[in-house]
């Protein structure tokens, strides 16, 4: 794997804009009763990380990321399977899905803390509704693409079911089912930092807000950027993951 | 004309007026019509014709990939409902009936995982590398070879089950006239020292010849034999002076005018 190299010219463009902001900001160019220079910003962050106020906040964040990713995965591959491999299944459920998933989740957060309150719960179900959907679609998509040679081999080689379905079909599905809980990860983020504003006073969505309201802009600021470095860090991880687990496929290995 | 008779125990496949009829855009088609064939033990036998003529149509029922319409088709004596043990399809485009994410040697042990013990499957996956000159590629994956050398791990797959039959549909048709003649040999190497019968699909008339020991030459569509010629050219084979002899040629030259005539068969019915 080649060394990670440095981005200078990326890193510089970051740099200067930066720059700008701060300048334009201390020389008055550009004067918002609510826009902090930079300075101020990154003082904020320091004195966030050093009260252990924004690692309580992460911590939360991350825990219903990270458990309504696993549970959105977890429903979005069985359902996306038993739609992918029964004809049947589709024909009964498939109507309902598409009326279902063009809706915004968000829409349904009245209903969410109407049936569970300020709570976790009522974060984790948002955050799952709306991320089982690219997991369900990617899966069904990849296990129903899966071509009619495989089966053909499977049969050929007088394979039992089973052992078709565990040893070909899935494994040429995989791709397929992966970049759809690569996708459902993005969203899981959006919606919890959502939820988090609106519904569960507690993590970094709710951070924003609070400080919003208590007018510490530079602490609004510093949480915003944060929630973005998490995002890309998070991206990151699963970009590695991915690789791993798709080693042996010839696709990883051009990405 | 049917062809010629041999004794029964001969025999592998047996063919009794066979047909295949699939449902096209709601009319029925007939793909296959009327075969009687025997697929003689040991034999090499290839099949030409024409496309549209049903010849992997034809494969699949003896393969048992696909329920005949009409007539019989038995394997050692008993009928054929689907893929019967000691028969296996090779397939033409390789890249898709191979299994991109295992190693060559996880490939050629597929059919034999869960049946056989550790032990045995690993001495028979070295074997069938050995037979098709892949040892030194077991631990590469599929994606990392040529397509002469992943057409070699499907045959080796197909090997490594120690078949009666193997049916081979078009498998070097997609391969470079060099590699093809490199993996015509080693087939026909295979064919002798285990003496595994085959059925080869083609649409090149001289590999037909070279390869076979008789000929089949299809017509249609819907596919029905139109001629069986036998090939008595010497064994071993060779690319240069098999294919240089006059026999070799007066063969290419009868079955290019049945396939010819075959087509003008179909086109006067049409008439």
């Amino acid at each position: 794997m080649p060394a990670l190299k440095f981005n200078l010219p990326g890193t510089l463009t970051i740099l200067a804009v930066v720059g700008l902001w701060e300048f334009a900001v201390r020389s008055g160019a550009v004067a918002f009763d609510y826009l902090p220079p930079p300075s101020a910003v990154f003082v904020a962050w320091g004195g966030l990380l050093l009260s252990g106020e924004m690692l309580m906040q992460t911590v939360h964040t991350l825990r219903a990321v990270l458990i309504g990713w696993v549970l959105a995965s977890a429903i979005g591959i069985g359902l996306g399977l038993l739609l992918g491999f029964s004809a049947w299944a589709r024909r009964y459920l498939l109507a309902s899905l598409e009326l279902l998933r063009p809706l915004p989740a968000v829409a349904f957060l009245p209903l969410a803390l109407l049936l569970f309150n300020f709570s976790l719960t009522t974060e984790l179900v948002l955050i799952v509704y709306a991320s089982i959907w690219p997991v369900l679609i990617n899966t069904m998509g990849g296990v129903m693409s899966v071509g009619t040679q495989l089966y053909d081999v499977g049969r050929t080689l007088r394979l039992s079911r089973a052992r078709t379905l565990i040893k070909v079909i899935l494994p040429a599905a995989a791709p397929a089912i992966v970049v759809g809980c690569r996708l459902s990860l993005g969203l899981t983020l959006v919606m919890a930092i959502i939820a988090e504003m609106l519904a569960n006073p507690h993590g970094l969505g709710y951070a924003v807000v609070s400080e919003l309201q208590a007018m510490q802009p530079q602490r609004m600021f510093a949480y915003v950027f944060f929630i973005g470095l998490l995002a890309i860090a998070l991206n990151g991880a699963l970009i590695g993951a991915s690789r791993w687990f798709l080693r042996d496929h010839a696709v990883s290995s051009h990405e | 004309m049917a062809g010629e008779t041999t004794a029964a125990h001969d025999h592998v496949f047996e063919c009794r007026g066979l047909g295949l009829e699939l449902a096209h855009h709601g009319a029925r088609r007939r793909i296959v019509d009327d075969i009687t064939l025997d697929v003689r033990r040991g034999e090499f036998l290839t099949i030409v014709g024409a496309s549209g003529t049903g010849k992997t149509s034809l494969l699949r029922l003896l393969g048992g990939l696909v329920p005949a319409s009409h007539g019989t088709v038995s394997f050692l004596g008993k009928p054929v409902a689907s893929p019967p043990e000691g028969v296996v399809v090779v397939f033409q485009d390789y890249s898709h009936a191979l299994l991109q994410w295992r190693t060559v040697a996880a490939n050629v042990r597929l059919g034999l995982e869960g049946v056989i013990g550790r032990a045995e499957c690993d001495e028979r996956v070295r074997q069938a590398l050995a037979m098709v000159g892949l040892e030194r590629c077991a631990d590469d994956h599929p994606w990392q070879l040529s397509g002469g050398m992943q057409q070699r791990v499907q045959i080796a797959r197909a090997l490594a089950l120690r078949p009666a039959v193997m049916l081979m549909d078009e498998p070097f048709g997609a391969l470079d006239a060099m590699t093809k003649a490199a993996l015509q040999d080693e087939l026909l190497r295979v064919h002798a020292q285990t003496g595994t019968s085959f059925v080869f699909i083609t649409h090149d008339i001289e590999e037909a010849v070279y390869l076979g020991d008789r000929v089949v030459v299809l017509g249609g569509p819907p596919g029905r034999i139109h001629k069986f010629l036998p090939i008595e050219l010497p064994r071993p084979r060779d690319q240069i002076h098999t294919r240089q002899m006059p026999e070799f040629l007066r063969l290419r030259l009868d079955i290019h005018a049945a396939v010819l005539e075959a087509g003008r068969d179909q086109h006067d019915a049409r008439a």
